[in-house]
């Protein structure tokens, strides 16, 4: 199968829940979807066997700032399927004041891993994703801080203690 | 009485061989494995969160150093990425440069994984030997790159260094030892009686169990699964020199030595390959030092397997957003999985048979029955694997 029927396949597949698509290279398609169609349309990809589940990426979309459109701060989760050449990419926003996303643990297992790495992260929650346990971060790194948003620039330095740094050995 | 038989066996975080720690807790009835849990991120150095502070030719130096072993694949994942943003290409006889490079760097690696291998099985000969001789093309890399790891040989647009009359020789020579030396490693570890005892039909994950675990790289082929981003698209120069694949249907540790030890039949016939049609011309093309917005997913075959970079630049100096997918994290799940079931003694040997990129344990806790309790270290845990099977 070559690049562009496989990505025909997907399109078609996953056609009843796409918002928007776009082709932004030729090896490539984006699928906008709500974060209800989510776990219908990995199933009907892992159904369909269209390739496999590849990578997980979180993208941060900070709250706009001083003269700019008014926009809520939202994260862009984004679960890439490779094919041979062909990658597909089911793009999920979710906003800061209600980041819940449901897992895709119950469909791809493997998932877990990706995930628990976007709930620190992120600050995503993956709704019945089986182990919510820091996978990355520190043990003492603080609740509700998370790294990869942009708003986060580093810990002020606290007296007598070297931030950003774990102490627990 | 049979709860009180199991045990809970941490297993981490430090281990002096493999590189780079990681902790695994694995559940045991008796001697039997009931389940696995991993816990990363000791190594964790917020790259990614560093990218964006930085510019492209400084995440050039950032990202070589995400893997010491692998350093030169995750510096060209993101080379070309940007170069793909950017709309450029580099030159054919760069892209034949990174090629020879991968390969090199392959080889280093495989021969690696098979002294660890060697070495937490109890065969030490072979961890000597195939040690001894991954010196050759350490070597090699050192003398084409001036680094026996981070050999930077990356630009975006382009290589830093030409491959001469003198590295040519240099490198057929050297690959030519190697691959008298390989074809005896090949019979050794398909006929060593001793070996194959600690090999065959363990640690065995089918070919369904790879595409739900989402494994990759030579995992991933040792259990059928045909994927390799070299062939399925091909980047660099693999596209003029195409390689061919190596897949067995094994699936047992045996499957992933056979298919390591063949795929380094296939990296010396490329290597060939490339010297003796390298294309002439310049090593690098101008790329802007903004690079144009626009996201883009670069995907390399590492030694460990696919390797995904996702890149998304704001146009300015610096990019919005790197993310890095590396094999190791696909083959983990993996290794979760298939644990289950197998003894405690072939632990070592599962783990350093997806020739992980995370290093596992130091000492381990026995808890015993709530009252006793002992530490282990790893490489008590590993003499314990190998007396096990000594007494069989």
């Amino acid at each position: 199968m070559d690049t562009s029927t496989a990505l025909e396949k997907a399109a078609a597949i996953l056609q009843p829940w796409a918002l928007a698509t776009a082709t932004p290279e030729p090896n490539r398609l984006d699928v906008v979807i709500e974060r209800g169609s989510l776990i219908p349309a990995v199933k009907a990809l892992v159904k369909a066997r269209w390739g496999f589940f590849s990578a997980l990426t979180g993208l941060d979309q900070p709250p706009s700032g001083d003269g700019e459109p008014v926009r809520e701060g939202c994260v862009e989760v984004l679960y890439h399927f490779c094919s041979a050449a062909a990658v597909v990419t089911l793009r999920v926003s979710v906003p800061y004041s209600d980041a819940k996303i449901d897992s895709i643990c119950e469909v791809i297992p493997s998932a877990t891993l990706y995930e628990r790495e976007l709930i620190e992260m992120f600050g995503v929650e993956c709704t019945g994703t089986p182990n919510t346990e820091r996978l990355l971060l520190s043990d003492d790194w603080p609740e509700g801080v998370y790294p990869l948003r942009k708003s986060f620039t580093g810990f002020q330095q606290a007296e007598g203690q070297e931030a950003n740094h774990g102490s627990a050995a | 009485m049979e709860a009180q038989r199991k045990f809970i066996v941490p297993i981490g975080p430090q281990h002096p061989a493999l590189k780079e720690p990681g902790h695994f807790q694995f559940s045991v009835e008796g001697e039997i494995v009931t389940g696995a849990t991993v816990r990363l991120g000791y190594v964790h150095r917020g790259i990614e969160k560093g990218a964006e502070a930085r510019n492209w030719t400084q995440n050039l130096y950032l990202f070589e150093r995400i893997c010491g072993i692998c350093s030169h694949v995750h510096a060209t994942a993101l080379a070309l990425g940007a170069e793909r943003l950017a709309g450029v290409e580099a030159p054919p006889r760069a892209q034949a440069i990174r090629t020879l490079m991968s390969e090199l760097e392959r080889i280093h690696s495989h021969m690696l994984w098979l002294g660890v291998a060697a070495h937490e099985g109890g065969f030490e000969t072979l961890f000597m030997y195939s040690w001894r001789d991954r010196e050759i093309v350490m070597d090699l890399l050192e003398s084409l790159s001036g680094n026996r790891v981070n050999y930077s040989v990356n630009l975006i647009g382009g290589v830093k260094f030409d491959v001469t009359e003198k590295h040519h020789d240099e490198i057929l020579k050297g690959i030519e030892i190697l691959e008298e030396r390989t074809k005896h490693y090949l019979k050794v570890v398909t006929t060593d009686r001793t070996f194959l005892a600690r090999t065959r039909g363990v640690g065995l994950m089918t070919l369904q169990q790879a595409e739900l675990f989402g494994a990759v790289g030579p995992t991933a082929r040792a259990s059928g699964v045909a994927r390799d981003v070299r062939i399925d698209a091909p980047y660099e120069a693999y596209p003029q020199f195409p390689v061919r694949l190596v897949t067995d249907d094994g699936g047992d540790l045996l499957a992933r030595f056979k298919v390591r030890t063949r795929e380094l039949f296939e990296s010396y016939r490329l290597i060939r390959e490339i010297l003796n049609h390298m294309p002439p011309g310049e090593l690098t093309t101008r790329v802007p030092r903004r690079i144009p917005a626009g996201e883009t997913i670069s995907r390399v075959e590492a030694p460990r397997g696919e390797l995904f970079y996702f890149i998304k630049s704001n146009g300015s100096e610096k990019p919005e957003r790197i993310k890095v997918r590396t094999p190791s994290l696909c083959n983990w799940a993996s290794v979760t999985q298939v644990a289950i079931g197998h003894k405690l003694a072939d632990m070592p040997m599962i783990l350093s048979g997806i020739d992980p990129c995370f290093s596992c344990n130091d000492r381990m806790v026995t808890i015993n029955r709530g009252s006793s309790s002992q530490v282990w270290t790893w490489e008590e845990l590993r003499r314990y694997g190998i007396e096990y099977y000594r007494q069989r």
